[in-house]
Parts: structure tokens; C-alpha cells; sequence
């Protein structure tokens, strides 16, 4: 008799099961409220979140009826959410992404409509564009892009005598120079991964050149194996032997302020970091920010690279989801989103640089990084972003683990090798 | 004289975890009435002048939106779970039959799975009750993945009950219902205050599913809602700090006075001999 | 709820009016028969909230664990038990298995003891008990967020108060970036997570000493026991239940921790404080493996049935055996 029940109980969780398992991935309930109401998850704060706002106004003035819900999300949950809600099959209508391999995976599991037809490409710096382009179609459009320079405190150079280096053998005595002087060369928090691959990304450009990472990537040519990548390695081997960064670096965590604190206390004469640097810094400690300088990471004799070639990314970029009610609405909307006025705004407010032509920038400092981004011959996007995530995991881990020492150049480098023949060819 | 000489250490050890558990807290109050520049300069001492920028910001913002719905969603939960919980403990502890312990693990495995491969699924069921992106979303796992521990409390309590509570029941023609919930539940006290605290703070802070499964600002809950303070690449800790500052302050409340409860729960409970 | 065992015969106004058994001349068979009744009119309002969310979530779980799928698309493909093949070389995740069981150990030899030392200090006669009882308690109402946030600080190698306390008292040579080397960090996680918990079981073993007759401890006194003896005597015999209980509940909690790694550490530096669920969410989330970090969540399901059904058995034996 017991038994009987209980049976009863499993066959009704089991019926609940099924039921909700056939029944998923029909609708789009990101967008339940009516059928003209869109939906938009991004991740800006403060002026650039003000910028979308705008555009969103304009959006809905010129669409009479339509309404469009905005919602801010926390920038690492946020891809936990966005998975969730992908796989349940709710997504938002339009939504913020890197363009890379993380979107390509969307791409890949029909979740992201193609806007080809939607979005006029010449709007757009062509550079721009390709992280979210994938086999001749736009998933995509940008609205603005970050450059990675090398940072520094002008105030401490000049007190060590101390000049922006031409080459990497400079830069190396600049370090000894700090470090003899108790001073910590380079500020790096490392815990959060990315900030590290930077140093891995500019040795590995500089020596290689600029295809190397390309040839790795597509499967033609050399790879991640590469004697360069192994260089790149040793080099970064030789900064930590130098003592070029804080203790524990490997445990410090960039969103929390670690590794800035340690450039507003002059503890720290460097920091290798995105152009958002400046908008945190102006937040954090805003008298810091006339202290500030920056100069692009130099070449290495003998390397390919030159020192006009910068490591950069593109953010945000907005799509639209396949699932979406109304897709042309949508698409209109990423094009209001990504409007040059979007974009102007976005560059006075907020010192973004600009991935929609035609901009004008009035800060100091934004206009000297377009001068960097404008002469760069070639801009070598992210790794993590635009390697498929699971070998940007490797590639993280294993130069996190190179910084650790508990890696040999050799092992990192193959590590990412096999990784890349698994999951790309 | 002596007596008193005996205390020392004690008392030193009683200062020495006063100190452990206290600090951090201290720490968290302090930074919150810091502006961020002070916090990167001088993470640790005492603020030079309490500034309440943090907290009137706090103000402005829907945290009291948030604040409410948090509440709301805690309080529901967790009175069920007393309920719900309480109740299937007392076959479990007192009765003897087959499925008995069979039951009981049953109802224990529930705390071994990670919560977030339960995202898909629970994603999905929620929507398929239509319950998506309203708070109504959240008291039903809260309650599902709260029952274990709690069953485990109770059980344990109850068992401890001695037996005769029954039997004079019992000879008294009092029915099972009857006994359970005007007898054997209020010499639960202690447990129930304990399931209380466990529970409330865990629903307090829970984050996974009110990401996942609530959508819209005005269904957000407090944890959600710290994300006024997160940048892409930045966190304004002491932000962060005075938002939890107030969000623990319920804590400490519940805290405070399921404790009382349990002092008072024995005095009333005594009365059984 | 502070009814008292005086109410017994108070009137019945509940709604649920069981009829009166005719005492002890019922028939047997009957009242087994009214039993079943009571049992699943007790039991089933939890069993039907709890199977609809969680049984239905570990079933998904295992029947995800069978295939091949990024979890974001509607293509399944089946694997059989592969994922599990893949999972038993995977070297992260022995790692991660291996630093769980550290966690495990370390709750239940440090979290307990000190959970149990500071529920005996609120029963000392020492002064101002309600405002100790308060602060020891702070570490389990602060969120995870702020715990963490505070502990990559405590922790940092350069501003860290761990670091300047060592300073001053002449042990320069400890000082580390606590987070930042591979072989500290798990320690330094694992401390945050005692530290966190330890109070939720002083709440727990505070809840049953209070349960504890009065008369046996007089009895005691009359006797001239120590302070010691009564421990040993009284007191932890009777505690034994919750500290099985409490095993339990720390030991499950340990295998699938998961909160305070992922904010000071996310698993890192290389790994090495690498949990089975953090993996999990890094090979479901990041790396788009539904399907595999589905097997990780079985495992670990699995890993911690076992030692729980062996827990619960071994009680059923000890309380069999009194």
C-alpha cells in the first residue's frame, strides 16, 4: 500500500518532468509583456549606461508603441544568466556580448540571428567588426572598442630618471631600476586571469609577428606551440625572476582594486591595462589621473612585431536572438544602439573610443589612444574573447600558471597546442 | 578569590574569539562610511570622517525595493519550511515503519547536488508554471532545497523527545495530529530557532536563482540588487560594504530574537519534567 | 508556540479531528492501517514541493550527464556513461576532489570543535553572555560577498592586515601574498570557510546543551563532579546526536562547496584551489560542456550519498546497540 503511493508520487514528479522538458524552447517569454516590448540585457554602468538610455529613448519616440525594457546585469553572472536563459529558451531580444568565440557558441547552437542584411557595415570600423562576424556574416554590431597600453606614473619616472622605452631591452631597465629602488615595476592582479594574458599577447605579438596568432587560430601555418609562444613564455619567466610584480600577485583580483591601489599608493611604477583604466582611476582617485601616462609596449629586437601593433578588444557588441518575436524591431533597435550619436555620446562621456566612424573626441587622453588605435598597423583582438571558450580557459590557466612558475614555457605552450587541435580543427 | 583567578583564561579565550568573529564585521561597518578613494588608501583604520554618501545612495536607489522583496520572499519561505519540515520529521523520528530511513536519505540527498546544475531544470519548471520573472519564482526552491537540512534538525530533535510523550497522549485519546503540533512542536523550540536562523540567512543572501530565475528590477532581490555597485571592471567596495551593512542588520534581528525563544522555549518546556 | 504540555486537554479546534480509537480494543491490522494515513498526511506536503524541485533536478542532472551537449542549443547527442570515462582522467578534477576532501576535514576538525568550544563558553560564568552570543554569531550573518571581498584583503600580500600583524611581530619571513601561491591559497580559503561556519554550529550545539536536563547536572553537583567529569560525563554523551547530525550537514556541505572559492579564488592559482563544484561551473558555464559538468554533479552526488547512507546507517547500528 505504501509503496503504491509513493509509486503514485514518482509517476506524478515524472509526468512534471517530461511536461516541462517537451515544452521548452518555444517562446520567447523575455518578451511575455506584449509583443512590442523588447527585451535588452547589458552590462554598462554610469555615463555609458546613460548613453543606451538615450538611445533607447530616441528608439522608442520614433517607434510609436514599442517599448523597451533595459535591464543591467552584473557583468560575470551575467553569462551564467544569458546561458540559463538561452538553454531554457528565453532569451532577451537584443543582447550584449564580446563578439568572439563566446558569441560564437551562440552562433553555433542558432541562437543569434544574422543582421547582415540589417546593419550598414560601412557605419563601422572594418576592425571593429570582425570579432562578431563569422563566415562572411555580421552577428553583430559595436559600439565601442578598448586598447591595451602600458600605464605609468610620470611623477616616479621622472624622479628615477626614467624615459618611455623604444625597446624591450629599455623596458627591462627600467624595471631593474625600480626594483633596486624598492619600487614594484609592474601592478598585476592576477587572480581574475585576463590581466596577465596581456604580457603572454603583446611577447608573443612582438616576437612572432602579427600572423602568428592568426595562423594558430585558423590551423594554417605555425602554432601554439610555436617557438614564439615558448619566447613569450621565457620572457615572462625572466619579469617574474626580475621581481617585476607584487607578492601574491596570482591571488589579487583587479575588479576589487588590488592591483590599482598599489599605483595610487606609489607602490608600483606600471600597471599593463585596458584604456578603462582611466575611467576607473577617475572613480577611484581622481587626483591620480594627472600622474598617469602611457606608452605602447615596445618591440623586441629581432621579433616581427613592431610596436605600432596593439592588443585591444571590442565592447559592447549587440546582437539579437533568433528566438525574438520581433526581429526586425530588434534590429533596429542595435542599430539605434550603435547610432554615431549612440557612440558620440558614449565618447564624450564616457572617454570610450568609438567603434562607429565619424566620432570626435574632446578628452585629451581619448583622442591621444585614437591616435595609438588610427596609426596601429595591425590590433590583435583578446585571446579569451576570441578563442572558443574552452581553449581561452586553457590559454588562461596555463599563462596564469606560467606567472606561477609551476609551468614551463614548453608545457604552457603545448598545453594550449593540443587544447586548440581538440576543439578547433 | 580563586574562583575568580580560574575565570582568566576563559575569559581570554572568550576575548580571543570576540576578536575573530567580531573584526571582520567591524571592518565591513567601517568601510562602508569610506569613499572609495579612502578605502584604496587605507583599507583597515577607522574612517577620518564618517561620511554617509554610501548609504544615501543606498537611499536613492531601490533598495528598499529590494529590501521588501527580500523580506517578503525569506519570511514566506522560511515559515513553510517550519511547517513542512517539522511535519515530515515526525514519522521520520517517532513512528517505525519499512521506508523509514529509506526516506530520510531520501530526503538528505536533496543537499548533495550543486545547486547550479539545477539551473536548467528549475529554469525550465518555473516557466512552465508561469512563473518567471515574478518573486513567486523564488519561495519554491528556497523551500525544496531547504527541506533537507532542516528535516535533518528536526528529526534529530524530535528523536531525542522522550517516549512517554506519546503514550500519556495516547491514553489521553489525543490523535497523531493533535499530539504533534500541541505537544511535540513547541518543545521544538530550540530546533525550530535554529532551522529559523539557518534558513533566513541562507534565503537572505541566496544569489544563483534570483539571477536566473527573476528578471525584471522591481522582482530583484537584495543580493541582486548590489549590482548598482558593481562596473565592468571595477567594484565600489565601500558601496558594497554599507549595502550589506544594512542587509545584515535583519539577520542580527532574527538572530537575536530566535535566541530568546530558545531561553524562553526551556523555561516553558520544563514545565514537562 | 509556547504551549506547554498543560494544554493537553485543552479543546480540540483543529480542523482535523482524527476519529477517537476505541483504546486498545482496536484491531491491529487497523491501526497499522491508520498509521499509513498518518505517515503520508505528514510526509507529503514536503515530499511534494521537494519532489517537483529537487528529485526532478537530480534526475535532469543524471540524464544530462548521458549526453554530449552545450546546454545552450536543442542538439543532444547521446554518450552513454563517456562523460564518466572522460571525468575518471581528468586531472582537475581529482585536484578538486582532493581539496574537498581537505575541506571536509578541516570542517569537521576545526568548524565542530570550535562551533562546540564557543557554545560551551555562552554556558561559563562569564559576564555579558547576550553580547559574546551576538558576535560570535556575526561571521554566518555576513553575506558571502562582503566575507570575500574583506578576505582577499585580509590576505593581500601588500596591504593585508596578516602581513602587517606578522611585521610587527618580527615575522617578516611568513609574510606571502596568501591567495597568490599555489600553496597557501587553499588554506587561506579553507580558513574563511571555518570561520564562516563555525558559528552555525555553535547555534546547534547551544540549541541542545540547552536541551539538556537541569536535574542531571545537580545530581552531578551533589556528587562533587568536576567541571571536566560533567563534560565527559553528561554532557557529550548526550551531545552525540548532533554531532552526528552536524557531521552530516558538514561534511555534505563541504563536498559541494562552492560560494567562497569562487569569489576570492575562482579556483586559482593554477587549480590548486579547485573545487568539484567550481569545476563544474566552470566546464558548464565557461566552457559551454553541459553534458560533462552534468557527470561532475553526479559524481559528486554520488560521492556524497555514499559517505551520508554510510553515516546514517552506522547511527541506526549505534542507537540499535543501546
Amino acid at each position: 500500500m505504501f509503496k503504491r503511493t509513493m509509486g503514485l508520487l514518482a509517476m506524478i514528479a515524472l509526468l512534471f518532468t517530461t511536461a516541462c522538458t517537451n515544452s521548452g524552447g518555444d517562446s520567447s517569454s523575455g518578451s511575455s509583456e506584449g509583443s512590442d516590448t523588447l527585451t535588452m540585457w547589458h552590462i554598462e554602468t554610469g555615463e555609458s549606461e546613460k548613453a543606451l538610455e538615450d538611445a533607447v529613448k530616441r528608439f522608442e519616440e520614433s517607434h510609436d508603441g514599442v517599448n523597451v525594457k533595459l535591464v543591467r546585469q552584473e557583468n560575470d553572472p551575467y553569462k551564467t544568466k544569458l546561458s540559463v536563459a538561452m538553454g531554457g529558451g528565453s532569451p532577451p531580444d537584443v543582447f550584449h556580448s564580446w563578439g568572439g568565440g563566446w558569441l560564437e557558441n551562440f552562433v553555433k547552437a542558432d541562437q543569434v540571428k544574422d543582421i547582415s542584411e540589417d546593419i550598414d557595415t560601412e557605419n563601422y570600423l572594418p576592425s571593429a567588426l570582425t570579432p562578431a562576424e563569422f563566415d562572411g556574416k555580421n552577428y553583430g554590431a559595436p559600439l565601442a572598442m578598448d586598447i591595451v597600453p602600458v600605464w605609468y606614473n610620470k611623477d616616479m619616472f621622472e624622479e628615477y630618471g626614467l624615459e618611455e622605452p623604444e625597446t624591450y631591452e629599455e623596458l627591462l631597465s627600467i624595471v631593474e631600476t625600480l626594483r633596486s629602488n624598492d619600487i614594484i615595476p609592474f601592478s598585476l592582479a592576477n587572480q581574475s586571469k585576463w590581466p596577465g594574458s596581456f604580457y603572454y599577447m603583446y611577447l608573443a605579438e612582438r616576437i612572432g609577428g602579427p600572423e602568428l596568432f592568426n595562423e594558430a587560430f585558423n590551423r594554417e601555418g605555425r602554432g601554439f606551440d610555436d617557438e614564439a609562444y615558448v619566447k613569450a613564455g621565457e620572457k615572462i619567466r625572466e619579469l617574474v625572476e626580475m621581481n617585476a610584480f607584487p607578492d601574491g600577485f596570482n591571488g589579487m583580483n583587479f575588479d576589487t582594486g588590488q592591483s590599482r591601489q598599489l599605483m595610487y599608493s606609489e607602490d608600483a611604477a606600471m600597471i599593463i591595462q585596458g584604456n578603462w583604466m582611466l575611467g576607473t582611476t577617475r572613480a577611484d582617485m581622481p587626483e591620480f589621473e594627472e600622474k598617469l601616462g602611457f606608452f605602447m609596449f615596445p618591440s623586441i629586437e629581432g621579433g616581427q612585431g613592431s610596436k605600432q601593433d596593439i592588443v585591444g578588444g571590442v565592447s559592447p557588441v549587440f546582437s539579437v536572438s533568433k528566438k525574438t518575436d520581433n526581429p526586425d524591431l530588434a534590429a533596429e533597435l542595435v542599430n539605434e544602439l550603435t547610432s554615431k550619436e549612440t557612440a558620440q555620446q558614449l565618447a564624450n562621456d564616457d572617454g570610450a573610443i568609438s567603434a562607429v566612424k565619424g566620432v570626435e573626441y574632446e578628452d585629451e587622453y581619448v583622442q591621444e589612444i585614437n591616435t595609438v588605435l588610427e596609426e596601429a598597423e595591425y590590433m590583435q583582438t583578446f585571446y579569451d574573447q576570441t578563442l572558443p571558450p574552452e581553449v581561452a580557459e586553457a590559454h588562461l590557466d596555463t599563462t596564469q600558471a606560467l606567472f606561477g612558475q609551476s609551468m614551463t614555457p614548453e608545457e604552457a605552450a603545448k598545453e594550449v597546442e593540443a587544447k586548440a587541435k581538440e576543439v578547433l580543427e | 578569590m580563586l574562583k575568580k583567578l580560574r575565570q582568566i583564561p576563559l575569559y581570554m579565550l572568550a576575548i580571543i574569539l570576540l576578536i575573530f568573529t567580531g573584526l571582520p564585521f567591524l571592518i565591513m561597518v567601517s568601510a562602508s562610511f569610506k569613499d572609495q578613494m579612502e578605502f584604496m588608501s587605507s583599507p583597515w583604520a577607522i574612517p577620518e570622517e564618517f561620511s554617509f554618501a554610501n548609504y544615501k545612495l543606498l537611499i536613492e536607489s531601490d533598495f528598499f525595493r529590494f529590501f521588501f522583496n527580500s523580506v517578503l520572499v525569506s519570511v514566506i519561505s522560511v515559515v513553510v519550511v517550519i511547517i513542512l519540515a517539522a511535519m515530515a520529521s515526525y514519522p521520520l523520528a517517532r513512528m517505525k515503519f519499512k521506508l523509514n530511513r529509506p526516506l530520510f536519505l531520501l530526503f538528505l540527498v536533496g543537499m548533495m547536488i550543486p545547486i547550479h546544475t539545477t539551473l536548467i531544470p528549475i529554469f525550465l519548471l518555473t516557466k512552465n508554471l508561469g512563473l518567471y520573472d515574478t518573486i513567486w519564482a523564488l519561495p519554491g526552491p528556497y523551500i525544496a532545497f531547504a527541506l533537507p537540512v532542516s528535516i535533518v534538525i528536526f528529526t534529530q530533535f524530535l528523536q531525542d523527545l522522550p517516549k512517554e510523550l506519546e503514550e500519556s497522549a495516547k491514553m489521553d485519546g489525543c490523535g497523531h495530529f493533535r499530539l504533534f503540533w500541541r505537544i511535540l512542536f513547541p518543545l521544538l523550540t530550540p530546533a525550530v530557532a535554529t532551522v529559523a536562523i539557518y534558513n533566513f540567512i541562507q534565503i537572505w543572501n541566496e544569489f544563483v536563482f534570483a539571477l536566473v530565475l527573476t528578471n525584471s528590477e522591481g522582482n530583484a532581490t537584495l543580493p541582486l540588487g548590489l549590482r548598482e555597485f558593481y562596473g565592468q571592471f571595477s567594484v565600489n567596495v565601500p558601496g558594497i560594504m554599507a549595502a550589506l551593512t544594512l542587509a545584515s542588520l535583519p539577520l542580527l534581528l532574527v538572530y537575536l530574537v530566535a535566541q530568546e525563544k530558545i531561553v524562553k522555549g526551556i523555561a516553558a518546556g520544563s514545565v514537562k519534567g | 508556540m509556547q504551549n506547554s504540555a498543560n494544554k493537553l486537554n485543552a479543546d480540540d479546534d483543529h480542523v482535523y479531528n482524527p476519529p477517537k480509537p476505541g483504546r486498545l480494543s482496536k484491531p491491529k491490522k487497523s491501526r497499522k492501517k491508520q498509521d499509513f494515513w498518518v505517515i503520508i498526511g505528514f510526509l507529503a506536503p514536503a515530499m511534494v514541493i521537494y519532489a517537483l524541485y529537487v528529485i526532478y533536478s537530480i534526475a535532469m542532472t543524471f540524464y544530462y550527464s548521458l549526453f554530449e551537449w552545450t546546454g545552450i542549443d536543442s542538439t543532444l547527442v547521446f554518450k552513454g556513461l563517456e562523460n564518466y570515462i572522460t571525468l575518471m582522467s581528468d586531472g582537475v578534477f581529482w585536484t578538486s576532489l582532493q581539496n574537498n576532501f581537505l575541506l571536509v576535514g578541516a570542517s569537521l576538525f576545526t568548524q565542530l570543535p570550535i562551533g562546540l568550544i564557543m557554545a560551551l563558553l555562552l554556558f561559563s560564568p562569564v559576564k555579558g553572555m547576550r553580547f559574546f552570543r551576538s558576535v560570535y554569531f556575526m561571521p554566518f550573518l555576513m553575506s558571502t560577498v562582503a566575507i570575500g571581498i574583506l578576505f582577499i584583503y585580509i590576505y593581500d600580500g601588500n596591504f593585508g592586515i596578516i602581513n602587517q600583524f606578522l611585521g610587527q611581530i618580527g615575522l617578516e619571513s611568513w609574510q606571502r601574498g596568501w591567495l597568490g601561491n599555489e600553496e597557501t591559497a587553499i588554506w587561506a580559503v579553507i580558513a574563511t570557510v571555518c570561520w564562516q561556519f563555525a558559528p552555525f554550529y555553535m547555534v546547534l550545539f547551544r540549541a541542545a546543551i540547552v536541551g539538556i536536563p537541569e536535574d542531571l547536572y545537580e545530581a552531578a553537583d551533589i556528587d562533587g563532579a568536576s567541571p571536566r567529569k560533567k563534560f565527559i560525563h553528561i554532557t557529550l554523551p548526550l551531545l552525540i546526536p548532533t554531532i552526528i547530525t552536524s557531521s552530516i550537514l558538514s561534511i555534505i556541505g563541504s563536498l559541494k562547496y562552492f560560494d567562497l572559492i569562487y569569489v576570492m579564488t575562482d579556483g586559482g592559482p593554477n587549480n590548486s584551489t579547485e573545487l568539484m563544484a567550481t569545476y563544474m561551473y566552470e566546464q558548464t558555464f565557461t566552457n559551454f560542456n553541459m553534458g560533462y559538468g552534468s557527470s561532475i554533479s553526479f559524481t559528486m552526488f554520488i560521492i556524497a550519498f555514499i559517505v551520508t547512507a554510510f553515516i546514517v546507517l552506522f547511527d541506526q547500528k549505534r542507537k540499535g546497540a543501546n
